[in-house]
Protein backbone atom coordinates (compact mmCIF):
# COMPACT_ATOMS: atom_id res chain seq x y z
CA UNK A 1 0.00 0.00 0.00
CA UNK A 2 1.58 3.29 -0.54
CA UNK A 3 0.92 5.83 2.01
CA UNK A 4 -0.57 8.10 -0.16
CA UNK A 5 -3.71 6.12 0.13
CA UNK A 6 -5.82 7.58 3.08
CA UNK A 7 -5.00 5.32 6.21
CA UNK A 8 -8.07 3.87 7.71
CA UNK A 9 -8.72 5.12 11.00
CA UNK A 10 -7.83 2.10 13.13
CA UNK A 11 -4.50 1.51 11.10
CA UNK A 12 -1.55 3.56 13.87
CA UNK A 13 0.80 5.52 11.75
CA UNK A 14 3.52 4.04 13.24
CA UNK A 15 3.41 0.79 14.60
CA UNK A 16 7.10 -0.33 16.56
CA UNK A 17 7.40 -4.34 17.56
CA UNK A 18 10.64 -5.09 19.62
CA UNK A 19 12.31 -2.32 18.27
CA UNK A 20 16.31 -2.30 19.14
CA UNK A 21 19.08 0.04 18.37
CA UNK A 22 22.48 -0.19 18.97
CA UNK A 23 25.70 2.45 18.19
CA UNK A 24 28.69 0.71 16.68
CA UNK A 25 27.43 -2.53 17.33
CA UNK A 26 28.42 -2.08 20.77
CA UNK A 27 26.36 0.70 22.89
CA UNK A 28 22.71 0.45 23.17
CA UNK A 29 20.35 3.39 22.44
CA UNK A 30 17.13 1.15 21.97
CA UNK A 31 16.48 -2.25 23.23
CA UNK A 32 13.06 -4.23 22.85
CA UNK A 33 10.84 -1.03 22.36
CA UNK A 34 6.77 -1.66 21.29
CA UNK A 35 4.21 0.77 20.68
CA UNK A 36 2.00 2.41 18.11
CA UNK A 37 0.85 5.75 17.01
CA UNK A 38 -2.08 6.41 16.28
CA UNK A 39 -3.66 9.50 13.99
CA UNK A 40 -3.57 12.90 15.39
CA UNK A 41 -2.03 11.49 19.14
CA UNK A 42 -0.12 14.25 20.61
CA UNK A 43 2.51 11.41 22.34
CA UNK A 44 5.93 12.15 24.64
CA UNK A 45 8.80 10.14 24.04
CA UNK A 46 9.94 11.06 27.94
CA UNK A 47 13.08 9.81 29.14
CA UNK A 48 16.65 11.02 31.10
CA UNK A 49 19.69 11.96 28.68
CA UNK A 50 21.15 9.30 26.65
CA UNK A 51 17.93 6.98 27.05
CA UNK A 52 17.42 6.71 23.71
CA UNK A 53 14.71 9.51 22.90
CA UNK A 54 16.53 11.38 19.77
CA UNK A 55 17.46 7.76 18.16
CA UNK A 56 13.89 7.01 18.42
CA UNK A 57 12.45 10.20 16.59
CA UNK A 58 15.07 9.61 13.83
CA UNK A 59 13.81 5.93 13.50
CA UNK A 60 10.74 7.56 12.74
CA UNK A 61 11.80 9.98 11.10
CA UNK A 62 13.43 7.18 7.98
CA UNK A 63 16.76 8.56 8.79
CA UNK A 64 18.42 5.67 10.62
CA UNK A 65 17.09 2.66 10.57
CA UNK A 66 16.51 -0.34 13.81
CA UNK A 67 19.52 -2.85 14.32
CA UNK A 68 16.24 -5.15 15.25
CA UNK A 69 12.86 -5.45 14.75
CA UNK A 70 10.43 -3.64 13.18
CA UNK A 71 8.73 -0.18 12.40
CA UNK A 72 5.77 0.35 9.83
CA UNK A 73 4.72 3.57 8.94
CA UNK A 74 1.30 4.52 7.16
CA UNK A 75 0.92 0.65 6.97
CA UNK A 76 4.31 0.08 5.05
CA UNK A 77 7.37 -1.06 6.77
CA UNK A 78 9.64 1.79 7.06
CA UNK A 79 13.14 0.26 5.97
CA UNK A 80 16.39 1.91 4.19
CA UNK A 81 15.36 -0.62 1.01
CA UNK A 82 11.72 0.84 1.45
CA UNK A 83 12.60 4.34 0.76
CA UNK A 84 14.51 3.45 -1.73
CA UNK A 85 11.40 3.66 -3.95
CA UNK A 86 10.95 7.29 -5.35
CA UNK A 87 7.31 7.06 -4.72
CA UNK A 88 7.39 5.97 -1.02
CA UNK A 89 10.32 8.02 0.06
CA UNK A 90 8.35 11.22 -1.86
CA UNK A 91 5.10 10.10 0.33
CA UNK A 92 6.57 10.06 3.54
CA UNK A 93 8.89 12.54 3.46
CA UNK A 94 5.94 14.67 2.46
CA UNK A 95 3.81 13.36 5.44
CA UNK A 96 6.62 12.97 8.01
CA UNK A 97 8.63 16.68 9.53
CA UNK A 98 11.24 16.41 12.23
CA UNK A 99 12.58 19.51 14.11
CA UNK A 100 15.99 19.08 15.17
CA UNK A 101 16.92 20.05 18.70
CA UNK A 102 19.79 21.92 17.39
CA UNK A 103 18.53 24.48 14.51
CA UNK A 104 21.99 24.87 13.14
CA UNK A 105 21.97 21.38 11.90
CA UNK A 106 18.50 22.39 10.42
CA UNK A 107 19.06 26.19 9.16
CA UNK A 108 21.44 25.00 5.91
CA UNK A 109 20.74 27.50 3.67
CA UNK A 110 22.12 30.93 2.73
CA UNK A 111 19.24 32.61 3.77
CA UNK A 112 15.83 31.89 5.97
CA UNK A 113 13.61 32.04 2.06
CA UNK A 114 16.39 29.35 0.44
CA UNK A 115 15.95 27.49 3.92
CA UNK A 116 12.03 27.61 4.03
CA UNK A 117 11.68 27.38 0.28
CA UNK A 118 13.43 24.13 0.25
CA UNK A 119 11.26 21.20 1.22
CA UNK A 120 8.65 22.64 -1.02
CA UNK A 121 10.97 22.86 -4.23
CA UNK A 122 12.10 19.09 -2.89
CA UNK A 123 9.01 18.36 -2.92
CA UNK A 124 8.08 19.30 -6.94
CA UNK A 125 5.75 22.00 -5.79
CA UNK A 126 5.53 24.78 -8.79
CA UNK A 127 7.44 27.86 -7.71
CA UNK A 128 4.57 29.87 -7.53
CA UNK A 129 3.13 27.69 -4.66
CA UNK A 130 6.27 27.02 -3.28
CA UNK A 131 6.07 31.42 -2.63
CA UNK A 132 2.56 31.37 -1.36
CA UNK A 133 3.34 28.93 1.26
CA UNK A 134 6.39 30.31 2.07
CA UNK A 135 4.28 34.06 3.21
CA UNK A 136 2.19 31.90 4.47
CA UNK A 137 4.07 30.20 7.26
CA UNK A 138 6.07 33.23 7.81
CA UNK A 139 3.16 35.13 8.71
CA UNK A 140 2.08 32.16 11.00
CA UNK A 141 5.00 32.08 12.17
CA UNK A 142 5.50 36.33 12.66
CA UNK A 143 8.97 36.14 11.17
CA UNK A 144 8.28 37.61 7.80
CA UNK A 145 10.60 40.36 8.66
CA UNK A 146 13.82 38.02 8.82
CA UNK A 147 13.04 36.28 5.31
CA UNK A 148 16.87 37.93 4.18
CA UNK A 149 18.88 37.38 6.36
CA UNK A 150 21.20 34.83 6.92
CA UNK A 151 20.93 32.28 9.42
CA UNK A 152 24.34 33.57 11.50
CA UNK A 153 22.31 36.90 11.70
CA UNK A 154 19.54 34.85 13.25
CA UNK A 155 18.72 34.42 17.45
CA UNK A 156 18.46 30.96 18.85
CA UNK A 157 14.99 31.36 19.26
CA UNK A 158 14.78 32.98 15.86
CA UNK A 159 16.65 29.71 14.43
CA UNK A 160 14.21 27.74 16.04
CA UNK A 161 11.26 29.38 14.39
CA UNK A 162 12.94 29.10 11.04
CA UNK A 163 13.74 25.07 11.38
CA UNK A 164 10.37 25.08 12.28
CA UNK A 165 8.99 27.24 9.28
CA UNK A 166 10.40 24.82 7.32
CA UNK A 167 9.48 22.07 8.00
CA UNK A 168 5.45 23.42 9.02
CA UNK A 169 5.64 25.04 4.85
CA UNK A 170 6.07 20.83 3.31
CA UNK A 171 2.00 20.33 5.42
CA UNK A 172 3.34 16.92 7.26
CA UNK A 173 0.70 15.17 8.59
CA UNK A 174 2.93 13.86 11.76
CA UNK A 175 5.86 16.31 13.08
CA UNK A 176 8.34 14.93 15.32
CA UNK A 177 9.72 17.26 17.30
CA UNK A 178 13.47 16.97 19.44
CA UNK A 179 13.44 18.95 22.76
CA UNK A 180 11.05 21.26 21.01
CA UNK A 181 11.72 24.08 24.69
CA UNK A 182 15.24 23.78 25.31
CA UNK A 183 17.49 26.59 25.21
CA UNK A 184 14.12 29.31 24.81
CA UNK A 185 13.08 31.82 26.80
CA UNK A 186 9.77 31.48 28.84
CA UNK A 187 8.19 33.91 26.32
CA UNK A 188 8.82 31.55 23.41
CA UNK A 189 8.26 28.62 24.99
CA UNK A 190 4.51 29.24 25.34
CA UNK A 191 4.46 30.69 21.67
CA UNK A 192 5.69 26.98 20.94
CA UNK A 193 3.74 25.21 23.10
CA UNK A 194 0.70 27.27 22.32
CA UNK A 195 1.68 26.65 18.10
CA UNK A 196 2.45 22.78 19.06
CA UNK A 197 -1.29 22.61 20.66
CA UNK A 198 -3.09 24.55 17.42
CA UNK A 199 -1.45 21.86 15.30
CA UNK A 200 -2.73 18.81 17.26
CA UNK A 201 -5.86 21.00 17.01
CA UNK A 202 -5.76 20.82 13.14
CA UNK A 203 -5.29 16.62 13.39
CA UNK A 204 -1.77 16.69 13.04
CA UNK A 205 -0.07 13.35 15.12
CA UNK A 206 3.09 15.17 17.10
CA UNK A 207 5.63 13.57 18.51
CA UNK A 208 8.08 14.92 21.05
CA UNK A 209 11.24 13.61 22.67
CA UNK A 210 11.70 15.73 26.31
CA UNK A 211 12.43 15.54 29.58
CA UNK A 212 10.93 18.71 30.35
CA UNK A 213 7.97 17.47 32.87
CA UNK A 214 6.97 21.38 33.73
CA UNK A 215 5.59 21.74 29.73
CA UNK A 216 4.69 18.12 29.13
CA UNK A 217 0.96 18.09 29.99
CA UNK A 218 0.47 20.89 27.41
CA UNK A 219 2.60 19.40 24.75
CA UNK A 220 0.93 15.90 25.03
CA UNK A 221 -1.56 13.69 26.24
CA UNK A 222 0.28 10.67 25.97
CA UNK A 223 3.52 9.40 27.27
CA UNK A 224 6.10 6.62 26.69
CA UNK A 225 8.60 6.67 29.49
CA UNK A 226 11.71 5.12 29.07
CA UNK A 227 14.16 3.62 31.16
CA UNK A 228 17.84 4.52 31.61
CA UNK A 229 18.57 0.95 30.06
CA UNK A 230 16.54 2.04 27.29
CA UNK A 231 13.66 0.35 27.55
CA UNK A 232 9.76 1.36 27.68
CA UNK A 233 9.26 1.59 31.36
CA UNK A 234 5.61 3.37 30.81
CA UNK A 235 2.85 3.68 27.99
CA UNK A 236 0.28 6.32 29.55
CA UNK A 237 -2.04 9.06 29.60
CA UNK A 238 0.72 12.32 30.40
CA UNK A 239 -1.73 12.86 33.65
CA UNK A 240 -1.55 9.89 34.53
CA UNK A 241 2.51 9.45 33.95
CA UNK A 242 2.87 13.02 35.98
CA UNK A 243 0.93 11.18 38.65
CA UNK A 244 3.31 8.42 39.12
CA UNK A 245 6.26 9.70 41.12
CA UNK A 246 7.29 5.97 41.20
CA UNK A 247 7.60 5.69 37.16
CA UNK A 248 9.19 8.85 36.89
CA UNK A 249 11.93 8.24 39.59
CA UNK A 250 12.76 4.60 38.03
CA UNK A 251 12.98 6.60 35.04
CA UNK A 252 15.80 9.07 36.40
CA UNK A 253 13.63 12.15 35.33
CA UNK A 254 12.69 13.24 39.14
CA UNK A 255 14.87 12.34 42.58
CA UNK A 256 13.32 11.02 45.95
CA UNK A 257 13.75 14.28 47.86
CA UNK A 258 12.71 16.71 45.46
CA UNK A 259 9.55 15.00 43.28
CA UNK A 260 8.24 17.02 40.08
CA UNK B 1 21.62 -0.03 33.55
CA UNK B 2 24.06 2.89 35.05
CA UNK B 3 22.15 5.20 37.59
CA UNK B 4 23.12 8.39 38.36
CA UNK B 5 24.42 8.93 41.74
CA UNK B 6 22.14 10.19 44.43
CA UNK B 7 23.34 14.01 44.92
CA UNK B 8 24.21 15.54 48.33
CA UNK B 9 21.31 15.71 50.18
CA UNK B 10 22.95 17.96 53.11
CA UNK B 11 25.84 19.93 53.55
CA UNK B 12 27.57 16.86 55.52
CA UNK B 13 27.58 15.18 52.24
CA UNK B 14 29.68 17.66 50.39
CA UNK B 15 33.57 17.41 50.43
CA UNK B 16 35.16 20.02 52.62
CA UNK B 17 36.92 21.43 50.33
CA UNK B 18 33.58 21.94 48.30
CA UNK B 19 32.21 24.29 51.21
CA UNK B 20 35.52 26.10 51.92
CA UNK B 21 35.62 29.71 51.69
CA UNK B 22 37.96 31.30 49.12
CA UNK B 23 40.43 33.37 50.24
CA UNK B 24 40.19 37.10 50.19
CA UNK B 25 41.14 39.35 46.66
CA UNK B 26 44.89 40.43 46.82
CA UNK B 27 45.86 43.53 45.29
CA UNK B 28 46.68 43.23 41.58
CA UNK B 29 50.56 44.64 41.43
CA UNK B 30 51.34 41.72 43.66
CA UNK B 31 50.84 38.80 41.54
CA UNK B 32 51.97 41.19 38.02
CA UNK B 33 50.46 41.70 35.21
CA UNK B 34 49.04 38.78 32.90
CA UNK B 35 49.22 38.86 29.20
CA UNK B 36 46.87 37.00 26.69
CA UNK B 37 48.72 33.99 24.77
CA UNK B 38 49.90 33.98 21.25
CA UNK B 39 47.72 31.57 20.27
CA UNK B 40 44.87 33.25 22.44
CA UNK B 41 45.05 36.20 20.11
CA UNK B 42 45.68 35.19 17.30
CA UNK B 43 43.02 32.26 17.31
CA UNK B 44 40.42 35.11 18.68
CA UNK B 45 41.24 37.73 16.90
CA UNK B 46 41.23 35.60 13.66
CA UNK B 47 37.74 34.86 14.93
CA UNK B 48 36.50 38.53 14.91
CA UNK B 49 38.05 39.95 12.05
CA UNK B 50 35.90 36.62 10.19
CA UNK B 51 32.94 37.47 11.51
CA UNK B 52 33.34 40.84 10.99
CA UNK B 53 34.01 40.49 7.52
CA UNK B 54 31.03 38.54 7.12
CA UNK B 55 28.38 40.27 9.49
CA UNK B 56 29.15 43.09 7.19
CA UNK B 57 25.47 44.23 5.88
CA UNK B 58 24.54 44.82 2.32
CA UNK B 59 21.75 46.92 1.48
CA UNK B 60 20.65 45.79 -1.33
CA UNK B 61 18.20 49.23 -2.39
CA UNK B 62 21.13 51.64 -1.75
CA UNK B 63 22.59 52.61 -5.19
CA UNK B 64 22.67 51.48 -9.11
CA UNK B 65 25.54 49.22 -8.53
CA UNK B 66 23.53 47.00 -5.90
CA UNK B 67 20.39 46.97 -7.67
CA UNK B 68 21.86 44.93 -10.89
CA UNK B 69 21.39 41.58 -11.78
CA UNK B 70 24.02 39.75 -10.46
CA UNK B 71 24.44 37.68 -13.61
CA UNK B 72 25.58 41.03 -15.55
CA UNK B 73 28.39 42.00 -12.73
CA UNK B 74 29.85 38.45 -12.43
CA UNK B 75 30.07 38.50 -16.10
CA UNK B 76 31.65 42.29 -16.34
CA UNK B 77 33.78 40.87 -13.22
CA UNK B 78 35.34 38.14 -15.58
CA UNK B 79 36.24 40.39 -18.12
CA UNK B 80 37.43 43.30 -16.33
CA UNK B 81 40.22 40.75 -14.43
CA UNK B 82 41.17 39.50 -18.16
CA UNK B 83 41.74 42.81 -19.27
CA UNK B 84 43.71 43.48 -15.97
CA UNK B 85 45.43 40.67 -15.66
CA UNK B 86 47.09 41.08 -19.59
CA UNK B 87 48.26 44.96 -18.78
CA UNK B 88 51.47 45.99 -18.82
CA UNK B 89 51.60 49.30 -18.74
CA UNK B 90 51.58 50.48 -14.93
CA UNK B 91 50.42 53.63 -15.81
CA UNK B 92 47.05 51.68 -17.32
CA UNK B 93 46.62 50.56 -14.19
CA UNK B 94 46.47 53.61 -12.46
CA UNK B 95 43.86 54.84 -14.74
CA UNK B 96 41.94 51.91 -13.89
CA UNK B 97 42.26 51.96 -10.35
CA UNK B 98 40.98 55.51 -10.45
CA UNK B 99 37.67 54.34 -12.75
CA UNK B 100 36.77 51.60 -10.34
CA UNK B 101 37.19 53.94 -7.40
CA UNK B 102 35.04 56.45 -9.36
CA UNK B 103 32.33 53.76 -10.05
CA UNK B 104 32.40 52.31 -6.49
CA UNK B 105 31.99 56.02 -5.19
CA UNK B 106 28.86 56.46 -8.07
CA UNK B 107 27.52 53.65 -6.75
CA UNK B 108 27.14 54.38 -2.98
CA UNK B 109 30.16 52.03 -1.56
CA UNK B 110 31.42 53.44 1.98
CA UNK B 111 34.50 54.59 0.40
CA UNK B 112 36.81 54.43 3.18
CA UNK B 113 36.17 50.97 4.05
CA UNK B 114 36.70 49.97 0.44
CA UNK B 115 40.09 51.91 -0.07
CA UNK B 116 41.13 50.37 3.27
CA UNK B 117 40.14 46.81 2.55
CA UNK B 118 42.42 47.08 -0.62
CA UNK B 119 45.30 48.55 0.65
CA UNK B 120 45.41 46.40 4.33
CA UNK B 121 45.53 43.13 1.96
CA UNK B 122 47.71 44.27 -0.83
CA UNK B 123 51.05 45.72 1.29
CA UNK B 124 50.45 42.68 3.51
CA UNK B 125 50.13 39.77 0.95
CA UNK B 126 51.68 41.10 -2.33
CA UNK B 127 54.04 44.10 -1.41
CA UNK B 128 55.84 41.66 0.70
CA UNK B 129 56.40 38.62 -1.87
CA UNK B 130 57.33 41.04 -4.65
CA UNK B 131 60.02 43.03 -2.64
CA UNK B 132 62.89 40.90 -3.14
CA UNK B 133 61.99 41.12 -7.34
CA UNK B 134 62.75 44.77 -6.77
CA UNK B 135 66.47 44.26 -5.91
CA UNK B 136 69.46 43.81 -8.26
CA UNK B 137 70.48 40.73 -7.53
CA UNK B 138 67.07 39.42 -8.26
CA UNK B 139 65.50 41.85 -11.58
CA UNK B 140 69.16 43.52 -12.84
CA UNK B 141 69.19 46.61 -14.26
CA UNK B 142 69.30 50.33 -13.85
CA UNK B 143 70.43 50.80 -10.36
CA UNK B 144 67.87 53.89 -9.05
CA UNK B 145 68.61 53.75 -5.14
CA UNK B 146 71.85 52.14 -4.60
CA UNK B 147 71.83 50.15 -1.18
CA UNK B 148 75.28 47.67 -0.88
CA UNK B 149 78.13 47.31 -3.14
CA UNK B 150 79.06 43.41 -4.11
CA UNK B 151 82.70 43.21 -5.75
CA UNK B 152 82.70 46.29 -6.56
CA UNK B 153 79.61 46.55 -8.29
CA UNK B 154 76.95 49.09 -6.87
CA UNK B 155 73.28 46.56 -5.55
CA UNK B 156 70.22 48.01 -4.74
CA UNK B 157 66.69 48.96 -6.19
CA UNK B 158 66.53 48.60 -9.98
CA UNK B 159 64.19 50.78 -12.38
CA UNK B 160 62.92 47.49 -13.99
CA UNK B 161 62.43 45.53 -10.63
CA UNK B 162 60.27 48.72 -9.22
CA UNK B 163 58.54 48.79 -12.76
CA UNK B 164 57.86 45.38 -12.75
CA UNK B 165 56.93 45.04 -8.66
CA UNK B 166 54.34 48.35 -9.27
CA UNK B 167 52.89 46.24 -12.06
CA UNK B 168 51.72 43.06 -9.84
CA UNK B 169 50.62 45.26 -6.72
CA UNK B 170 48.51 47.11 -9.11
CA UNK B 171 46.90 44.23 -10.64
CA UNK B 172 46.30 42.78 -7.42
CA UNK B 173 45.01 46.08 -6.12
CA UNK B 174 42.82 46.66 -9.21
CA UNK B 175 41.53 43.05 -9.13
CA UNK B 176 40.99 43.13 -5.68
CA UNK B 177 39.11 45.83 -6.11
CA UNK B 178 37.31 44.52 -8.84
CA UNK B 179 35.82 41.88 -6.34
CA UNK B 180 35.40 44.24 -3.33
CA UNK B 181 32.74 46.08 -5.75
CA UNK B 182 30.78 43.16 -6.78
CA UNK B 183 30.74 41.62 -3.09
CA UNK B 184 30.12 44.92 -1.40
CA UNK B 185 27.09 45.30 -3.87
CA UNK B 186 25.89 41.80 -3.97
CA UNK B 187 24.43 39.53 -1.08
CA UNK B 188 26.01 36.79 -0.90
CA UNK B 189 23.15 34.54 -1.24
CA UNK B 190 22.30 36.41 -4.95
CA UNK B 191 25.97 36.15 -5.66
CA UNK B 192 25.61 32.34 -5.66
CA UNK B 193 22.40 32.51 -7.26
CA UNK B 194 24.55 34.09 -10.08
CA UNK B 195 26.52 31.15 -10.33
CA UNK B 196 24.31 28.72 -10.49
CA UNK B 197 22.52 30.75 -13.22
CA UNK B 198 25.47 31.03 -15.22
CA UNK B 199 26.11 27.34 -15.38
CA UNK B 200 28.34 26.50 -11.92
CA UNK B 201 27.14 23.35 -11.04
CA UNK B 202 24.33 23.75 -8.55
CA UNK B 203 25.68 21.02 -6.37
CA UNK B 204 29.03 23.32 -6.36
CA UNK B 205 27.36 26.07 -5.79
CA UNK B 206 25.36 24.85 -2.46
CA UNK B 207 29.02 23.52 -1.25
CA UNK B 208 30.15 26.66 -0.98
CA UNK B 209 27.40 28.08 0.63
CA UNK B 210 26.82 25.44 3.21
CA UNK B 211 30.98 26.00 3.66
CA UNK B 212 30.07 29.53 4.43
CA UNK B 213 26.99 29.05 6.70
CA UNK B 214 28.85 26.86 9.00
CA UNK B 215 32.02 28.54 9.27
CA UNK B 216 29.76 30.85 11.57
CA UNK B 217 29.14 27.27 13.78
CA UNK B 218 32.71 26.75 13.88
CA UNK B 219 33.97 30.18 14.63
CA UNK B 220 31.32 30.10 17.40
CA UNK B 221 32.94 26.79 18.69
CA UNK B 222 36.55 27.92 18.74
CA UNK B 223 35.35 31.38 20.43
CA UNK B 224 33.63 28.70 22.97
CA UNK B 225 36.52 26.72 23.62
CA UNK B 226 38.94 29.64 23.83
CA UNK B 227 36.95 31.48 26.13
CA UNK B 228 36.13 28.27 28.00
CA UNK B 229 40.13 27.89 28.45
CA UNK B 230 40.52 31.20 29.54
CA UNK B 231 37.64 31.14 32.22
CA UNK B 232 39.95 28.22 33.97
CA UNK B 233 43.49 29.44 33.44
CA UNK B 234 44.49 30.72 36.92
CA UNK B 235 48.00 30.58 36.50
CA UNK B 236 50.16 32.63 33.82
CA UNK B 237 49.13 31.76 30.19
CA UNK B 238 51.54 28.69 29.32
CA UNK B 239 53.25 30.15 25.64
CA UNK B 240 55.05 27.07 25.13
CA UNK B 241 53.75 22.93 25.53
CA UNK B 242 50.67 23.92 26.64
CA UNK B 243 49.37 25.98 23.81
CA UNK B 244 50.29 23.26 21.19
CA UNK B 245 48.80 20.84 23.45
CA UNK B 246 45.35 22.71 23.69
CA UNK B 247 45.29 23.63 19.37
CA UNK B 248 45.64 19.64 19.39
CA UNK B 249 42.52 19.20 21.99
CA UNK B 250 40.54 22.00 19.96
CA UNK B 251 41.31 20.57 16.58
CA UNK B 252 40.17 17.12 17.28
CA UNK B 253 37.21 18.54 18.94
CA UNK B 254 36.11 20.78 16.28
CA UNK B 255 36.99 18.01 13.83
CA UNK B 256 34.81 15.45 15.76
CA UNK B 257 31.49 18.08 16.06
CA UNK B 258 31.76 19.24 12.14
CA UNK B 259 31.81 15.31 11.77
CA UNK B 260 28.53 14.91 14.02
CA UNK B 261 27.46 18.31 12.33
CA UNK B 262 27.70 17.42 8.61
CA UNK B 263 25.83 13.81 9.36
CA UNK B 264 22.84 15.96 11.28
CA UNK B 265 22.78 18.50 8.19
CA UNK B 266 22.36 15.88 5.96
CA UNK B 267 19.27 14.13 8.18
CA UNK B 268 18.13 17.33 7.88
CA UNK B 269 18.10 17.50 4.71
CA UNK B 270 16.99 14.43 3.87
CA UNK B 271 14.18 14.56 6.19
CA UNK B 272 12.97 17.14 3.78
CA UNK B 273 12.83 15.31 0.74
CA UNK B 274 16.41 15.97 -0.75
CA UNK B 275 17.62 13.50 -2.70
CA UNK B 276 20.92 14.88 -4.41
CA UNK B 277 19.07 17.46 -6.23
CA UNK B 278 18.75 21.73 -5.70
CA UNK B 279 16.05 23.85 -6.60
CA UNK B 280 15.97 27.60 -6.76
CA UNK B 281 12.87 29.03 -6.02
CA UNK B 282 13.06 32.23 -8.13
CA UNK B 283 15.30 32.91 -11.11
CA UNK B 284 16.03 36.94 -11.71
CA UNK B 285 15.41 38.65 -14.79
CA UNK B 286 18.02 40.32 -17.26
CA UNK B 287 16.95 43.75 -17.59
CA UNK B 288 18.09 46.36 -19.93
CA UNK B 289 20.39 47.92 -17.82
CA UNK B 290 22.11 44.67 -17.23
CA UNK B 291 22.73 44.16 -20.95
CA UNK B 292 24.38 47.51 -20.85
CA UNK B 293 26.36 46.64 -17.63
CA UNK B 294 27.92 43.33 -19.66
CA UNK B 295 28.38 45.43 -22.77
CA UNK B 296 30.10 48.34 -21.01
CA UNK B 297 32.37 46.02 -18.95
CA UNK B 298 33.26 44.12 -22.57
CA UNK B 299 34.11 47.45 -24.31
CA UNK B 300 36.19 49.18 -21.04
CA UNK B 301 38.39 45.91 -21.12
CA UNK B 302 38.98 45.96 -25.04
CA UNK B 303 39.92 50.24 -24.14
CA UNK B 304 42.19 49.19 -20.71
CA UNK B 305 43.90 46.94 -23.31
CA UNK B 306 43.96 48.99 -26.22
CA UNK B 307 45.32 52.17 -24.12
CA UNK B 308 47.86 49.74 -22.66
CA UNK B 309 49.12 48.77 -25.97
CA UNK B 310 49.59 52.22 -26.96
CA UNK B 311 51.25 53.01 -23.31
CA UNK B 312 53.58 49.95 -23.24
Amino acid sequence: MSCAEELPASEPVYAVRNLTYTYLGRFAALSGVSFDVRRGERVALLGANGSGKSTLLKILAGLIHPTSGHVAAFGKALTETALMEEQFNRDFRSRVGIVFQNPDTQVFSATVREEIAFGCLQLGLPPEEAQQRLDDVLRLLEITDLVERAPFQLSGGQKKKVALASVLVMNPEVILFDEPTAALDPRTQHWLIDLIGALGEAGKTIVVATHDLHTLADLTDRALVFAEDHTLLADAPTPAILADPAALLRANLIHDHRPY
Amino acid sequence: MTRGAAPPRSRADTPAWLVQPQAPLRPGSRVGRRRASFLERTLGDGAEVFRRAMYAEIDGSRGALQRLDPRAKLVALVALLVAVALVHSPLTLVVGYAAIVAVAWAGGVPMRSFVRRVWLVVPAFTAVAVAPATLSVVTPGQIVVPLWTWHGAPQGLTRQGLLAAALIVLRVACSVSLVLLVTLTTPWNRLLGALGALGVPRIFVTIIAMAYRYLFVLLGNITDLLMARKARTVRPPDHGAGDRRFVGAAVGTLLGKSHHLAEEVHQAMVARGYAGRHYALERSRFVAADVLVVLAALAAAVVILGVDRVLR
